[in-house]
């Protein structure tokens, strides 16, 4: 395991496509910034966005589709686990013992470290711009974002493995990437919502991945801590486990 | 020869309702070059898959070193496997694709590894060009190279002189002839069929994934050397006549009815001659020679026949 991870950890470092997908998440994160400043409308009753804190910035941020954070995730991770299965790399080490289920949990880890990259990213470019262009760079409620940032990396970790799920079982890029935009818009979860409101009255789509990602949650509340927690923990051991048993099962043609 | 490394018992693989492979049984003992004949889509790359432990069988037994490979992944260790087209990343180097292996098998001293097994395969372990710009021969050596790094005892190898030069060729020829003298057991399919018979010690001819006929290197080279077919009355009665008239000692009865004669300074007439100043009857004779080819050809086109 240790050594697959190693393998997969020097091919992390030398990804372009890593650097490149966080630079440009760098880059319009300040520009989209730098709009939100532009075209700030005043609203009767409500904070101006330049107002906000890190915590309330980075939940209006997300709660807006389409989540530009889940997009670079989804690229990132059909990407890493593409490029490995198509040029056919994993059958030169498949054969060793457990090598099945390690990769996987190597490219579950990468995926964690890339998620993690992501939301430090998103810090430095939201101080930078809400810098240059808010003047205004108050963190809030320091327990509140240190929650804010573990639920948020929980539900995006999950939902980088829900698409890396998809990617081993479609075996195509194309298909991953469509798919990966879809649940990045959260049609899906729209479409459920609506069609359980006009037909049962009950809300169990809250409860789903991207639902929750989205969703502005109050972290005063515990049930909201709960709700949070409880759908990333559930969608990374659901996914994680649907990830490895795919891969123990699968023929390598 | 008489360890038995791999042995397969009606191993079977189906896709759906296609079967690849069906039913196939086969030994394989160390020091052995198996040579795996047969067309295009007949079941030679699923059956090496499956005994690389890259697909698993719909039903059937591996064993390796006389044990049940169901379950002991730790045998699949003992491979070294180049299946198809060699697995590599096309935007690094050799070193760079070999050291990221050496990495996944936790190798120590990995630098001197790399450098040995690519000087070993005829690359520069100083070419810092990237894979997508190597030849097919260079990406070949390195897939070898690739399944050699882990020191394996099984060494698969899915016709890996595709698209190689005659130079190409002969130069991956002799690395498998020294690998094979090294004590490794190959397992080797190619459509070249002349070329593998200047290295296999066994072979294995598959159609449609059936085998069809498995023997050995003297086996082949006995069916395929040139003789004279002879129908007599009674072969009892013809073989003293040829022995003492014509000084000939190599030969095959086959039946009561029929001998094959291997003595090449032998003619027609002269057999002809002698059995009829004997009062032997002939039946039938004719002089037969077959090429490899020749023989995989006649052997799947009567496989074919059966199946249809």
């Amino acid at each position: 395991m240790i050594n697959l991870l190693k393998m997969d950890l020097h091919r992390f470092g030398r990804n372009r496509m890593m650097y490149l997908l966080l630079l440009l998440f760098c880059a319009f994160q300040i520009f989209g910034i730098f709009m939100m400043k532009k075209y700030e409308q005043p609203v009767e009753g409500a904070i101006p966005v330049s107002r906000l804190t890190e915590s309330e910035f980075i939940q209006y941020n997300i709660s807006q589709p389409p989540s530009w954070m889940l997009i670079y995730i989804a690229v990132f991770t059909i990407y890493f686990y593409m490029s490995e299965f198509n040029s056919g790399f994993h059958k030169n080490y498949i054969s060793m013992r457990n090598a099945r289920l390690h990769s996987v949990c190597s490219k579950l880890i990468i995926l964690a470290i890339f998620v993690a990259m992501m939301f430090l990213t998103m810090l430095i470019a939201d101080g930078a711009g809400r810098r240059l262009f808010f003047d205004h760079t108050a963190l809030g409620d320091l327990a509140t974002l240190i929650t804010l940032l573990i639920g948020q990396f929980l539900l995006h970790w999950a939902f980088s493995i829900l698409i890396l799920c998809i990617a081993m079982i479609a075996k195509n890029l194309l298909i991953s990437l469509s798919a990966g935009f879809i649940l990045a818009l959260n049609v899906i979860g729209m479409v459920l919502a609506a069609l359980e409101a006009q037909l049962t009255g009950i809300h169990l789509s809250k409860y789903l991945l991207i639902n929750t990602l989205v969703r502005v949650k109050d972290f005063n509340s515990t049930a909201d801590i709960v709700h949070t927690f409880g759908v990333a923990a559930a969608a990374i051991l659901l996914f994680g486990i649907l990830a490895v048993r795919y891969k123990l099962k699968e023929d390598l043609n | 020869m008489t360890d038995c490394m791999i042995e397969i018992c009606g191993l079977t693989k189906m896709y759906k309702s296609k079967t690849a492979v069906r039913n196939a049984d086969l030994k394989i003992y160390r020091g052995e070059i198996v040579g795996i004949i047969g067309r295009n889509g007949a079941g030679k790359s699923t059956l090496l898959k499956m005994i690389g432990g890259l697909v698993y069988p719909t039903s059937g037994e591996l064993h390796f070193f006389n044990r049940a490979a169901a379950g002991e992944q730790s045998f699949f260790e003992r491979m070294g496997v180049l299946i198809e087209n060699p697995g590599l990343y096309p935007n690094v180097s050799a070193y760079e694709n070999l050291n990221l292996l050496a990495m996944a098998y936790g190798l120590g001293d990995r630098n001197a590894a790399i450098e040995k097994l690519l000087q070993l395969v005829g690359l520069d372990s100083k070419n810092t060009a990237k894979v997508k710009s190597y030849s097919m021969g260079m990406r070949q050596r390195l897939g070898i190279a690739v399944a050699l790094l882990g020191s394996p005892d099984v060494l698969i190898l899915d016709e890996p002189i595709n698209g190689l030069d005659p130079q190409g060729i002969v130069e991956i020829r002799q690395l498998i002839l020294e690998l094979n003298t090294a004590g490794l057991t190959i397992l080797i399919s190619s459509h070249i069929l002349e070329e593998l018979s200047k290295i296999a010690t066994k072979y294995v001819i598959i159609h449609q994934g059936e085998f069809i006929e498995v023997l050995s290197r003297e086996e082949l080279q006995q069916r395929c050397e040139e003789r004279i077919e002879l129908g007599v009355e009674e072969a009892r009665a013809a073989l003293p006549v040829l022995e003492r008239e014509l000084n000939i000692t190599k030969y095959k009865v086959v039946d009561s009815r029929t001998v094959y004669v291997y003595d090449e300074n032998i003619h027609i007439r002269q057999i002809v001659k002698v059995l009829s100043e004997q009062g032997i009857m002939i039946d039938s004779i004719a002089k037969h020679k077959q090429s490899l080819e020749q023989y995989f050809l006649e052997r799947t086109e009567s496989a074919g026949e059966r199946h249809d």
